[in-house]
């Protein structure tokens, strides 16, 4: 059902936390050219830099190696499919490392990983400040600087150039730390494309526009761009665009084993969505509209790093079961700023809830909700959020006679303060409410943990201070290397190959072998 | 002939999300022809007002008529946004499937000639 000439580029994961069986599905049911998986929601960039903080192996999404060790790397070796991810948060070197060693640990020693780095601009940010220019908070105007000692990290989304490059450079698997999700998808598709050969020839930097990169018979390189773009979009949040949250969830069949999406996508920016054959749920222009509106902005302007999507008048058509044809996107040039999401320390938050049962299921529960503030009225700073769940929760004020009288409630506290002693006061002081509140509260789970809160403070920088920085690294074997220095090194190798197993005999000679052996499998970093 | 009354979800689906401190809800005609009846219930302050506790900032609302959509955009939907949010649905997931709900009229005579199910 292919369809010709396209492009396969699979879809395996919405965020760190999504089904871990997806890709190796992926991998098993279809020949894709690209997998691909996003890893990186807005507040992981600070959860990994914290992480990575602590500890230097850490600050990435280990997810990755879960699928990877459970036949996921042989799967991409076998079928030379090509990952491409951004896995690699706030440490793609560490995550190159372990992916490695995976690989040679299945035999696969000419496995060539590129990493993708640049994105990281805090080093940045006090320059800028620094040299009196105002950086302000995209939506709300707040000005950086009065929060500039609490942030904890700072990335700028970077776009598909550096992931192209790397795929022409031979990668077989492309880590990346912050690069706006769709991009992974359109530097798969720069690539096979030959957009990325062509910016190579004419030596072309990895940042400059790729429109300008486009083959002399594209007539109108940004909607191509714009169409790609949309097909990652589609794909990139998994399963929501094949059943998943979709306002159809009575009819869409077999949601247990809902099938992850696969893009076979053109080369003039059309694409055909589609899933694994012989899953559960269902690819609709339903399921497709729901996800093409979801988490975007003005839809005139569906701005990313590589161009300006205008999704005005995208047509979605059907094109056999299962498949919906996306055509008919137009784009305008990229800006000249790049977004950056960073994050700061904004105090600390816990959470707790109670279960309180009927008669009258409501007034307990506000009597509880009562109880618990009068008991923490001497905390000044602490800021309490109370929901009835089952009482008319979700509703806003505007639908609030759609509440009905609930035969039970769950009662749900949040709480933040500046003070991490007033949230753990906070969280005692749930527990005791089975015992001296209404009667029948109940529930109590464990004592909720102070988690420190981390506040999103989008902002933008030019391109051209961001740019220049972003690297790419290639890592491989040292085996790989001499090989590629000099093919003779295969006899060689093949000797004491032998040597190691034994021929001619010797202990020694033995020990000597296998040791050399290992060393040729360790990583080696070239830029 | 006159006004009937009925749930947005007659008409259209949707879905929302979220990026910041705004959320988004992606609302779709379940027929091209019922396009005009969504842009015309949906309007900015339509939405501000039904949800008016929740959503501090300006509403937006975008016409997407190659799909027969609306964007509706809410800024400061989200007490500051998805990571401080005390709200148990910090990413307003759950705020398209609840506007869904709200209650709309439609021209009895338009909705009866484009086929739109009339209540009982």
């Amino acid at each position: 059902m292919r369809s010709e000439g396209a492009t396969l580029i699979g879809g395996a994961g919405g965020f760190w936390g999504d089904q871990v069986f997806a890709p190796i599905d992926l991998l098993v049911g279809a020949d894709l050219d690209y997998l691909t998986m996003d890893y990186l929601a807005e507040v992981t960039m600070s959860i990994l830099a914290k992480q990575m903080a602590r500890d230097p192996q850490k600050g990435w999404a280990t997810d990755l190696l879960d699928w990877l060790r459970a036949g996921g790397i042989s799967l991409l070796h076998e079928k030379k499919t090509r990952l491409v991810t951004n896995a690699g948060g706030a440490n793609p070197h560490a995550c190159a490392e372990a992916v490695l060693a995976l690989a040679c640990e299945i035999g696969w020693v000419d496995c060539r990983i590129a990493m993708v780095s640049g994105d990281d601009v805090l080093p940045l940010i006090d320059d800028v400040l620094g040299g009196g220019k105002a950086v302000e908070h995209l939506d709300s105007g707040e000005s950086l600087f009065n929060v500039r000692s609490d942030i904890v990290s700072a990335n700028a989304y970077l776009g598909a150039g550096a992931i192209a490059h790397a795929l022409e450079r031979g990668a077989d698997i492309v880590i990346t730390g912050r690069v706006a999700d769709a991009s992974l998808i359109v530097g798969s598709m720069l690539h096979s494309e030959g957009w990325a050969t062509k910016s190579i020839d004419e030596g072309k930097p990895v940042f400059s526009l790729v429109e300008e990169w486009a083959p002399g018979d594209i007539e109108n390189p940004l909607d191509v761009l714009a169409g790609w773009t949309l097909a990652g979009h589609l794909i990139e949040c998994g399963a929501q665009v094949t059943g998943g949250n979709s306002s159809d969830w009575e009819v869409i069949p077999n949601l247990a084993d809902v099938g992850y999406p696969i893009a076979e996508i053109s080369r003039n920016g059309d694409s055909i969505i589609t899933k694994l054959e012989g899953t559960g749920g269902s690819v609709s222009r339903r399921t497709v509209a729901e996800q093409m509106l979801y988490e975007i902005g003005d839809p005139t302007s569906y701005m990313t790093p590589d161009v300006v999507v205008d999704l005005s008048n995208t047509k979605l058509s059907k094109a056999g079961k299962d498949r919906i044809k996306v055509s008919g996107t137009k784009g305008r040039a990229a800006p000249q700023t790049l977004k950056v999401s960073s994050n700061y320390r904004d105090g600390w938050f816990a959470a707790g809830d109670l279960v309180i049962p009927g008669p009258d299921a409501k007034g307990r529960a506000e009597k509880t909700d009562l109880i618990l503030r009068e008991r923490l009225s001497d905390l000044e700073g602490i800021e309490i959020f109370t929901e009835f769940f089952g009482a008319g929760a979700s509703l806003p004020m505007g639908l609030q006679h759609l509440a009905t009288d609930p035969s039970e409630i769950i009662i749900r506290w949040a709480a933040k303060s500046n003070m991490r002693s007033e949230i753990i006061e906070f969280s005692r002081s749930i527990a005791p409410l089975v015992l001296t509140g209404p009667a029948g509260v109940a529930g109590y789970s464990a004592r909720g943990r102070p988690r420190e809160q981390l506040r999103f403070f989008p902002f933008l920088l030019q391109r051209e201070l961001v740019e220049p920085r972003i690297q790419i690294t290639m890592m491989q074997t040292l085996r790989l290397r001499l090989k590629e220095m000099d093919p003779r090194i295969d006899g060689v190798l093949t000797r004491i190959q032998k040597m190691a197993d034994g021929e001619p005999e010797g202990l020694w000679r033995r020990r000597v072998a296998r040791r050399v052996l290992r060393r040729l499998d360790r990583p080696l970093v070239k830029n | 002939m006159g006004v009937i009354r009925t749930q947005l979800s007659t008409i259209a689906h949707g879905r929302s999300g979220d990026k910041g401190d705004l959320v988004n809800i992606g609302l779709i005609a379940h027929r091209m022809e019922w396009f005009p009846f969504l842009e015309k219930c949906v309007t900015a302050e339509w939405v501000k007002e039904i949800f008016a506790d929740m959503v501090t900032g300006e509403v937006e609302i975008h016409p997407v008529p190659g799909i027969g959509g609306l964007n509706c955009i809410m800024k400061g939907a989200l007490q500051g946004g998805g990571t401080i949010a005390l709200r148990k649905d910090a990413q307003g997931k759950m705020m398209g499937q609840v506007i869904l709900q709200a209650e709309i009229e439609l021209d009895e005579e338009e909705a009866k000639k484009q086929g739109v199910p009339i209540p009982s």
